[in-house]
């Protein structure tokens, strides 16, 4: 009994991988075709949201937000009714929202409605983020530069701030990812654990089903 | 078994032990050592230089006459640096979190910790081999694959990694019931 079910597990498991993959990387080329179309909105979302965060931290307001198409220039202003160009974040700073889309319809064992649930609570929660990102990375820029004063534990450890607000906002897609999918992450290992439905599972989970999230049954909730 | 029963269990199942505590503790370390690492100019020079030389012997191995100038690796056609955010230090620290975080024994997580690490740092040599030919051969792709392709790439070796690990556990604990 034991060595079929070690036989088995390992292709279940290899069915699991691998169907994720395929699912992730075939969701990923798709919402990465859509991304041009996308990029823009996003971007002027997250400039919207973005420009009454700058005028809350900063007194007096130094910052002006625009966005071109998906870039996000800032501008600082230098005088009475004059800006200077400050710095710029590209086209694919905002990305993430890709990834993370694609790893949530990758995700096995959730129905539809649910993987859609999740898809629109990571979108707000990266949006936080990046909006987060946009202000910070900003700030800690003006405070390298010696254009807004910090306190000097703050001066000292500048670096190591600039490098906590990257290392969240590189993080990010797969810690909102891990947060919205756990239970169903846990869900598979324990059925891998348990050993039973494997059939069933490794059947569901071929290759045939992978190209698409409508193999996808509705599992979550099963006991 | 009662309620109260099926409560306490659960409760007791929830409650943090000791490895637990510590796990979190380690993974917090982890995080904080990386931090400063990618913040110590001599240290993750060390690291910078290191995929640079392995990148440059990969480029030498596949024929091209390339050379090496710190964290820099050049050739008549093109050139790419190596800075922070290349050497896969952000997606090794996440992975790393994750490993100690999983409830499982201190030599699985180790073993896992050197996959991980290990792993990422094969996927970053193949990355970083890829730009090259890109930025020879396509140039105006080479924004798009650096950042687009390669960015979600990296995410997608880092989870698939953490997933062929943590299952490969809970199927040996299955196979062990």
């Amino acid at each position: 009994m034991k060595r079929e079910m070690r036989r088995k597990g390992p292709r279940t498991l290899t069915a699991h991988l691998g169907r994720f993959v395929l699912v992730f990387v075939v969701s990923l080329a798709v919402l990465a075709a859509l991304w041009t179309v996308i990029a823009p909105t996003y971007t002027r979302l997250v400039g919207a949201l973005s420009r009454p965060l700058f005028r809350l931290v900063e007194s007096p307001n130094a910052t002006v937000l625009s966005t071109q198409g998906a870039e996000t220039w800032i501008y600082r202003i230098v005088g009475a009714h004059e800006i200077a160009p400050f710095t710029w974040f590209d086209r694919y700073t905002f990305f993430a929202l890709i990834p993370l889309l694609a790893l949530v319809a990758a995700t096995p064992g959730l129905g539809w409605r649910r993987r859609i649930v999740r898809g629109m609570t990571g979108i707000g929660a990266l949006l936080v983020v990046h909006v987060l990102y946009v202000v910070s990375s900003v700030e800690l820029s003006y405070a390298a530069m010696g254009l807004r004063t910090v306190g000097p534990l703050a001066a000292r450890t500048l670096d190591i701030w600039q490098i906590v607000v990257r290392v969240l906002w590189e993080a990010a897609p797969i810690v909102i990812w891990v947060a919205l999918t756990f239970g169903a992450w846990r869900r598979l290992f324990a059925r891998l654990r348990s050993g039973d439905s494997a059939g069933a599972d490794a059947r569901r989970s071929s290759w045939t089903g992978a190209l698409g999230t409508l193999g996808w049954k509705k599992k979550e909730g099963t006991p | 078994m009662t309620e109260r029963t099926k409560a306490e269990r659960t409760e007791r199942k929830r409650a943090p032990t000791p490895r637990m505590v510590l796990s979190i503790a380690l993974a917090a370390a982890v995080v904080l050592l990386l931090v400063l690492l990618a913040t110590h100019e001599g240290a993750i020079g060390v690291v910078q230089r290191a995929y640079a030389t392995v990148t440059h012997g990969v480029l030498r191995g596949l024929g091209h006459d390339t050379a090496i100038l710190g964290n820099v690796v050049r050739s008549s056609d093109f050139g790419i640096t190596v800075v922070t955010a290349c050497t896969g230090i952000f997606a090794t620290a996440l992975f790393l979190v994750a490993v100690l975080v999983f409830p499982t024994a201190w030599k699985a997580k180790l073993l896992g910790g050197i996959l991980g690490i290990g792993g990422i740092a094969v996927v970053n040599v193949i990355r970083l081999v890829t730009l090259y030919y890109v930025g020879v051969h396509w140039p105006a792709a080479l924004d798009a694959v650096h950042q687009l392709v390669w960015q979600s790439l990296l995410i997608l070796s880092a989870v698939a990694l953490w997933l062929l690990w943590a299952g490969r556990i809970a199927e040996r604990r299955g196979a062990e019931r």
